[in-house]
């Protein structure tokens, strides 16, 4: 599996981490999206005429869309990622993965913006990120009077990781993450996970190793 | 709210939204806290700042009984002392080097943080359960108008939203935004608890609404 | 008066790759300004109003200033090696003081916590003692015989190493790091940060190099490098007080940052003081 990917896109940060998360490798192509403005070329127009990555390939498969690269990943070789198939969870998972769509669009517009000069209506964008963070902790919170951690599930599934991303990096768009405390926990519970990986602006929860020893003799 | 002179207790965040060995901002009317709770439980509430680079302590680490900044790794005890600073790993660093911290309760599940030196405790909830927290961005007379009702003796107000009954403890934050805790009283199912948080949204929704009016019509 | 000092500096405005006909809107110092490229192919920036305002193109930039400069911009003689690529690594915005963003990038004390597992790793977190001065011929602050351990240092590296490292302040926000070069030991890498300040606290960062790397492909490069940037912004977009204390009080250096030290103190003697604050609270 290839995936045409860049560091800092977030869209593309969901496919990486659900490969760490299941086990799953890429052949990772990197694409100069900023400042080469690479997936706006002929190479990658002619794989993504709509100019967007990440691009997953397999074979003759070929994706454009973050939230179909995700069910593409479970179902291959961890569909305990999907949820456990019955209408409610298969229409709950449904929901929050067209959900995330509308991230990129605000806190990932706001996030452009703020730190790469792109274009936008910061002001617009920024509410309506808040609208979409207010959305999302008041699932949290109801899944979690359900006595479930997670947006689909009591376990983790494709939702979770297609919403993660942008709302980790809504700071770097000038949306503070402060007022939710659902998200808060659940976004600790995601990096908690085994095989998490970070990308850059996520910082490792170095509370998860312990004080490291001094005077042991090393260095 | 008890008129203290010598200070008086803000209700800065529930319990169950601080698990053991993790760090949240929290503000009072003195100014930004990081609250934290050791692993074995203990609250804490320091000044969300490192005197190293001033960096938000509220960003770091819990280790142990320790807070430490994502900076540079400097930890803090509970009392404010610096512990440890790791790029000096044999020096026991100077006293003078610590962060101001606050005095902490927690009572009924919600976690209360001095301003000052509060006389008596912070007031009890008897019967109350904690829901949730959520910020409007509406001051206190106008969370009031929407409720139609006003804080009695205990900084509580009580609320019903679509025949459910809630109260809500509110917290003024900066620029005109409340901290809102929604507490229930004790017997309650599930559906009474999602619908009384789907509630309090729609309170939210009219006072922020009653306050864009006011802040529109001056 | 906090801005006169710097006023007559140079700074960066643009990627000269980049510059087109039709105007970059940017600004200096608060004040705006646009970047476009002549006819002739020479870069040419104005001020809003359209005063035509000094540049010039080096290290791969637009360079500009809205006062009179009395030198040229600093050199780098390593950037004229053959065999060197450089590489354009994209600017990012940040809202932090510009001299904020250059004092972090000549910290080492963070990489463990920060770049974890890249630039450094606990328990591998003691700054050892290494050498700073404000050199008076060339008026720059400089470290050397700096040294830490690495997990992964470069991406010309093949596993964890003890880097060595001189970083160098030629100009009030401009700063170079000179670090072991893994495919060639005599020399250095260079990696440098040119910091455009918008405002007091807000700034468009610039980093560039200079490598011997015939291996990794551009892009990668370019990744590598943008991915320790972005580690830091959120550290930076978090610091208190937004501008930087010149005056001891609010912030504790210890041994580890002689090199932060050495810059705030040549910062003051300079006046210096755009995203500064002078007295202590």
């Amino acid at each position: 599996m290839r995936l045409y990917d860049y560091i800092l896109s977030p869209s593309c940060y969901k496919v990486r981490l659900m490969a760490a998360l299941t086990g799953q490798s890429l052949d990772i192509r990197p694409v100069d999206f900023h400042p080469g403005g690479e997936h706006r070329k002929a190479e990658l127009l002619a794989l993504n005429p709509a100019g967007s990555i990440p691009i997953l390939e397999d074979g003759d498969l070929l994706l454009t869309e973050s939230s179909a690269m995700l069910v593409y990943l479970a179902r291959k070789a961890a569909p305990e990622w999907l949820g456990d198939g019955t209408a409610e969870q298969s229409a709950r998972l449904q929901q929050w993965l067209s959900f995330s769509h509308r991230l990129t669009a605000n806190l990932g517009g706001a996030r452009l913006h703020e730190m790469l000069l792109r274009p936008g209506d910061i002001a617009l964008l920024q509410a309506q990120g808040v609208a979409a963070l207010r959305e999302l902790e008041a699932g949290l919170v109801e899944q979690d009077l359900r006595g479930m951690p997670f947006l689909a599930s009591d376990r983790p599934t494709v939702a979770d990781i297609a919403c993660f991303p942008y709302v980790a990096l809504a700071p770097d768009g000038g949306v503070s993450l402060d007022p939710y405390p659902a998200i808060r926990r659940w976004s600790r519970a995601i990096r908690a996970l085994d095989n998490f990986i970070e990308m850059p602006g996520i910082h490792r929860l170095h509370e998860l190793k312990p004080e490291p020893q001094i005077g042991t003799g090393e260095e | 709210m008890s008129a203290d002179t010598t200070g008086f207790w803000t209700p800065v965040a529930l319990s169950a939204d601080l698990p053991s060995g993790t760090v949240i901002p929290a503000r009072t009317r003195a100014g930004s806290i990081a609250l934290w709770r050791s692993d074995s439980g203990r609250v804490a509430a320091s000044a969300d700042r490192c005197p190293h680079r001033g960096m938000r302590l509220s960003y770091g680490f819990v280790r142990g009984e320790s807070l430490s900044c994502i900076y540079h790794g400097w930890s803090y005890t509970q009392t404010g002392n610096c512990l440890r600073i790791p790029a000096h790993p044999g020096l026991t660093p100077p006293d003078t080097i610590r962060v101001a911290t606050h005095l902490v309760e927690e009572a009924d599940g919600v976690i209360w943080v001095a301003v000052g030196e509060p006389v008596h405790p912070p007031p009890k909830l008897e019967g109350l359960v904690a829901l949730r927290s959520l910020t409007m961005h509406a001051d206190v007379t106008t969370i009031e108008a929407a409720s139609g009702a006003k804080s009695d003796e205990t900084g509580l107000i009580k609320a019903t939203q679509q025949s459910e009954t809630m109260w809500l403890l509110l917290s003024e934050q900066e620029q005109g935004h409340t901290l809102v805790h929604v507490l229930l009283d004790g017997e309650n199912t599930l559906g009474d608890r999602i619908s009384a948080s789907r509630g309090v949204e729609s309170l939210r929704r009219c006072a922020e609404d009653l306050q864009a009016r006011r802040s529109r019509d001056g | 008066m906090a801005k006169e000092a710097m006023l007559d500096e140079w700074y960066p405005v643009g990627l000269f790759s980049q510059v087109k006909t039709t105007a970059y809107k940017t600004a200096l110092m608060g004040e705006p300004i646009e970047v476009s490229v002549g006819a002739d192919g020479n870069a040419i920036v104005t001020t809003s109003g359209g005063r035509v305002l000094s540049s010039r193109v080096r290290y791969g930039h637009v360079w500009s200033s809205i006062g009179d400069p009395q030198k040229e911009i600093f050199s780098i003689p390593e950037a004229d090696q053959p065999g060197r690529r450089f590489v354009d690594v994209g600017v990012v915005r940040v809202r932090c003081s510009p001299l904020r963003a250059v004092e972090n990038f000549l910290d080492i004390a963070h990489f463990p916590f920060v770049h974890t597992d890249i630039l450094g790793a606990e328990p591998h977190t003691e700054v050892q003692n290494y050498k700073v001065e404000i050199r008076d011929v060339e008026d720059e602050v400089w470290a050397t015989q700096v040294k830490f351990y690495q997990p992964q240092a470069a991406k010309s590296a093949s596993g964890g190493i003890t880097t060595e490292y001189m970083y160098r302040v030629p100009a009030p926000t401009c700063s170079v790091l000179y670090k072991t070069c893994p495919p060639r030991p005599s020399e250095w890498d260079v990696i440098t940060l040119f910091v455009q300040p918008l405002a007091e606290d807000l700034c468009d960062v610039w980093p560039w190099m200079a490598l011997f790397d015939d291996e990794t492909s551009m892009t990668d490069l370019i990744h590598f490098q943008q991915t320790i940037f972005l580690q830091d912004r959120s550290i930076l977009e978090n610091q208190i007080p937004r501008l930087l204390p010149l005056d001891p009080g609010m912030e504790i250096p210890t041994r580890a940052d002689l090199t932060s030290v050495a810059y705030r103190r040549w910062l003051k003697r300079h006046n210096y003081t755009y995203g500064a604050q002078l007295v202590a609270q």
